[in-house]
């Protein structure tokens, strides 16, 4: 059975918002309505999309895969994105991101054992002054992580305890946006 | 129009042009990789980069001039990408100063950056823009100094960026992604001319790669990407090493594999055909060719006959021209002349249709025919080019064209994505054309298309629908009606509402265009609908005949007459004529390239063939056209020409030949209808030849419709042809493939005239009920259903 079998008056509503002989402008609205429901795009439901506005399943995979939101394999309950961006690179996000890779034992497209991480490298978050950062799944920006903070983030993660509570309770969190955090979770001086 | 100075030179170019095209009109050059003809300009490359200004009018209407009184020019403040900006009146383009050779040169310097430059390996070397671009406009001395002053031609002292090297797209298409510069060309290729969205980017910025998700490239022209390609990213795999590009021999020349004529490339080496390109014409192919006649070559090569042949017992042995002529003269001796057959292939040149319908007439035999033939003469409808297609206000399309006439599916995506015909500039086609846009989807109220299954071209169309086999008559009388006024009745499985809808936006245009495929020239009654309903409502036609030369043999008086008496003995230059033509015969002459299982079995004598890449020649095609055949370099023995095999033939049976050689029959030609063949317009020589032919019904009957297919049976003797295709599809609706006991998935024997081929079975809901369909390269035929025998056992 098709995603949007079941969807139709939805389907109606987003197609109405494009001109007739424009159909294809709804392919994000689509994308992001299977990758919010679904975790991700799998390629029968690209076929399905290409189906429905007109298009080729290589046209939606061209569009999916420029942007980073959108993922082709399934994710993990916390979907972390390392952002590998200059700043954050200069920050240590490599170190960050292989620190991470080991720790969990996961490469990019895989999910750990437990269903609760997948791992991505990502272009910029936007929050440079903060490097290195990571986002988890849609919401959550975690800024500065150094090594302290990686390992009370995964172990509060590990828990299950809701995603905000976490960050919260993560150390140095109280001196976020200040520029004296010592990347490798030294005290600040 | 505008006037625009280029450094030292001033030209007048149409409003809209791009900058690009106004520099290449006033004579000079600059560096481009990513613009291409015919294709929307995106400035992607940023290689083309100029300084350009323009001057600007006051408030007071007036142009604003500097302290000296001069109009004063107002620069952009960057350089241009020249090939998306448009001219203005009074614009001034600089190409030639420092600044914008440095900017250039940096250009290339970023392109290369990523590029592996291992041209000693590459198919392109010789012939890449790259290359090309690098060499001209590329790191100046000028502009890089070393420590000491010495100039500095290269700077990549770092690693370059490593990816996947031999990705194969397609069974014709590799894909190098170190190689590939991210132009877009090939993306925006498959989106705005055959429009299939086959190939897009993949990723983003640095990690942008060249991807289909779609298996195989699904599409029949895939090839031409191979030709805009600026550098070895995309390349030719049936012609991959195998030679590089300067030791090509290239014949200009035209393909036979459809009635469109259009122009190719032949590019031979030491005495073999390697690869096939496209040759431009603005008038007819662009600068695009079909897949079938860009890959389906090899069969050329293929277990040529050198020699001719004479039978021995069983065996047909080698022998020389004399003794075939001693073995062709004793089959001949007590056979009454006018019992002899000619048939001819349905490639045969005005040349060598003129050479055979003289030599009938000198027989005194009416049994002349070609491969091929429909039953209605094609010159029986009114013909035009392929640019009224451009001005056409409906398409009605019964066919299907882009098997059928390839090039008519570009032709008709044109027009339905509103593509007008490009203006002529000094250099040509516009380079970049500002009035192509990406995106432009196809206008769909514009077509009509039925077909007896489903076509590519009918997901444009606003009105269609498919009739069964046969049903093309009953289709076209419920056209009629509905054009007359009355309510249509269901017609063979189409909808009436969408007759209906055709034949009002039919009747409601001013320039009608009818496309007829052989599924409607093979039946008389249909065909002769279609040619009331064209010429009663003005319409032009283009009657898409499976022989490339249907027109000129026709206009030759090649066609079959008189009283139908059996022949008694045969010449056959068609490599698969009827079975039942050469029963009835006792004494057979083949003319062919290549031995074939009919060959084996029925000749007497046989003569080898050149194939139509060897032969100097002239087809009318489906506009009209006069096109040029010319002989390329290709190894094939004691190979002739069928004009020179006919006057042997005709020697052998005791009559002076009439025509002995191709330029005694352009001579004719000149003398009869006043056009040298030896001298045709670049694009072509529009002839309008006066031919009256009664219609001649061929048998047809049976549930298994061959679709005729772009890839003809010859082509699939090619390698690569034959890799690609795998196994064919006979397709069938799921009733009537379960009604037989056939589960989808079934391997299947399948007898059809080109011998018997193994299918797979496939449902598909939207053809007729009661019919099987097999692409089988040949005219669209219907045959008695054989039985099918399930390979392997049952289907599962």
């Amino acid at each position: 059975m098709g995603f949007f079998d079941d969807k139709q008056e939805w389907l109606a509503e987003v197609f109405a918002q494009y001109p007739e002989d424009r159909r294809r402008s709804a392919l994000m609205p689509l994308l992001r309505r299977v990758q919010q429901e679904e975790g991700y795009v799998d390629f029968e439901r690209m076929k399905e999309i290409a189906a429905l506005v007109g298009t080729t399943a290589t046209e939606v995979a061209g569009v999916m895969s420029f942007y980073s939101y959108y993922q082709g394999l399934p994710t993990g309950k916390y979907h972390i994105q390392v952002c590998r961006t200059l700043s954050c690179k200069l920050a240590g996000s490599d170190e960050l991101w292989h620190t991470l890779s080991e720790r969990l034992g996961i490469l990019p497209g895989e999910v750990t054992a437990d269903g609760r991480f997948s791992l991505q490298a990502v272009e910029c978050l936007g929050s440079c002054h903060t490097g290195p950062v990571i986002q988890i799944n849609d919401e959550h920006y975690v800024e500065r992580v150094t090594k302290a903070r990686l390992e009370a983030l995964l172990e509060g993660l590990m828990q299950d305890k809701p995603l905000e509570e976490v960050r919260r309770s993560l150390p140095d969190e109280d001196k976020m946006g200040k520029a004296t955090i010592e990347l490798e979770g030294g005290e600040p001086s | 129009m505008p006037k625009v100075k280029v450094n030292d030179r001033t030209v007048e170019v149409p409003p809209g042009t791009s900058a690009m095209d106004a520099i290449f009109h006033a004579g000079y050059d600059v560096p481009l990789f990513c613009a291409e003809r015919h294709l929307s300009p995106t400035g992607s490359c940023r290689m083309c980069l100029v300084k350009a200004g323009a001057p600007r009018k006051g408030p007071d209407g007036e142009w604003i001039t500097d302290e000296s009184g001069e109009i004063k020019i107002f620069w952009f403040p960057k350089l241009m990408a020249s090939c998306t900006l448009a001219v203005s009146d009074g614009m001034v383009i600089d190409t030639l100063s420092d600044e914008v050779r440095h900017a250039q040169s940096g250009m290339v310097e970023l392109t290369l950056a990523n590029h592996p430059l291992d041209c000693p390996t590459c198919d392109k070397g010789g012939a890449c823009d790259l290359q090309d671009r690098a060499y001209e406009y590329g790191l100046d001395e000028k502009f890089y100094t070393g420590p000491t002053g010495e100039p500095v031609y290269t700077r990549y002292e770092f690693t370059k960026r490593h990816v996947d090297k031999h990705h194969p797209l397609s069974e014709f298409i590799i894909l190098d992604r170190e190689r590939c510069i991210h132009c877009k060309r090939c993306v925006r290729y498959f989106e705005e001319i055959p429009g299939d969205q086959v190939l897009d980017f993949i990723e983003r910025a640095v990690h942008t790669f060249i991807g289909t998700a779609d298996e195989g490239l699904p599409s029949n022209f895939s090839g031409n990407i191979t030709d805009i390609c600026p550098v070895g990213a995309l390349l030719d795999r049936v012609a991959r090493f195998r030679g590089r590009n300067w030791e090509f021999e290239q014949t200009p020349s035209v393909s036979v594999d459809d009635a469109s004529g259009q122009y190719i490339w032949i590019d031979a080496r030491s005495g073999r055909i390697e690869r096939i390109r496209a040759r431009e014409n603005p008038e007819l192919n662009d600068i695009w060719i079909s897949d079938a006649a860009r890959f389906g070559h090899e069969w050329a090569d293929m277990d040529r006959i050198t020699t001719p042949l004479v039978r021995k017992g069983d065996a047909l042995e080698p022998a020389t021209w004399e003794e075939a002529l001693a073995a062709m003269r004793r089959g001949l001796e007590d056979v009454d002349r006018t019992r002899i057959g000619l048939l001819l292939p349905g490639d045969a040149t005005l040349e060598e249709g003129m050479a055979a319908a003289a030599l009938a007439s000198q027989f005194g035999t009416g049994y002349l025919d070609f491969e091929g033939r429909t039953a209605v003469p094609a010159t029986n409808f009114p013909a035009a080019t392929f640019a009224s297609v451009l001005e056409a206000d409906y398409i009605l399309v019964l066919g299907d064209p882009t098997e059928e006439l390839p090039i008519a599916h570009v032709w008709i995506h044109k027009r339905l994505r509103g593509v007008k015909m490009p203006q002529r500039l000094n250099h040509g086609t516009p380079v970049a054309d500002l009035a192509i846009r990406e995106h432009t989807p196809p206008d769909g109220s514009l077509l009509g298309a039925f077909a007896p299954h489903p076509t590519r071209v009918m997901e444009w169309a606003a009105s269609r629908g498919v009739f069964a086999p046969g049903q093309a008559a009953a289709f076209l009388a419920a056209f009629e009606a509905a054009l007359a006024g009355r309510e249509p009745e269901e017609a063979a499985g189409v909808s009436p509402e969408a007759v209906k809808r055709a034949a009002e936006s039919w009747k409601s245009a001013e320039r009608r265009v009818l496309f007829v495929g052989a599924e409607v020239l093979m039946d008389v009654k249909a065909a002769q609908l279609a040619e009331k309903i064209a010429k009663s409502q003005g319409a032009v036609v283009f009657a898409m005949t499976p022989a490339a030369n249907a027109r000129g043999l026709e206009a030759m008086g090649v066609w079959p007459a008189g009283d139908a008496r059996a022949p008694r003995a045969v010449f056959t230059a068609a490599e698969d004529p009827a079975a039942d033509l050469l029963e009835m015969a006792d004494f057979h002459v083949f003319h062919v390239p290549r031995l074939n299982d009919k060959v084996r079995r029925y000749a007497d004598v046989v003569l080898p063939a050149k194939t139509p890449y060897e032969k100097r020649g002239t087809l009318l095609n489906v506009e009209n056209r006069l096109v040029g055949l010319e002989p390329a370099h290709v190894r094939a023995g004691e190979a002739e020409g069928l004009v020179q095999a006919l006057a042997l033939f005709a020697s052998a049976a005791g009559v002076e030949p009439p025509l002995r050689f191709v330029r005694q029959a352009r001579a004719r030609f000149l003398d009869r209808y006043k056009v040298n063949l030896d001298r045709l317009d670049p694009y072509g020589t529009i002839w309008r030849p006066r031919v009256s032919l009664a219609p001649r019904p061929l048998s047809q009957e049976g549930n298994l419709y061959l679709k005729p297919s772009m890839w003809k049976a010859r082509h699939r003797l090619g390698e690569a042809a034959g890799r690609a295709l795998g196994v064919l599809e006979l397709a069938a609706h799921p009733e009537t493939a379960l009604a037989e006991g056939l589960d989808e998935g079934a391997v299947l024997e399948v007898e059809t005239p080109a011998g018997a081929l193994s299918a797979r079975l496939v449902f598909d809901a939207g053809l007729p009920a009661g019919w099987f369909y097999l692409p089988a390269g040949v005219p669209a035929m219907r045959l008695p259903f054989r039985a099918l025998v399930p390979r392997g056992g049952e289907a599962s």
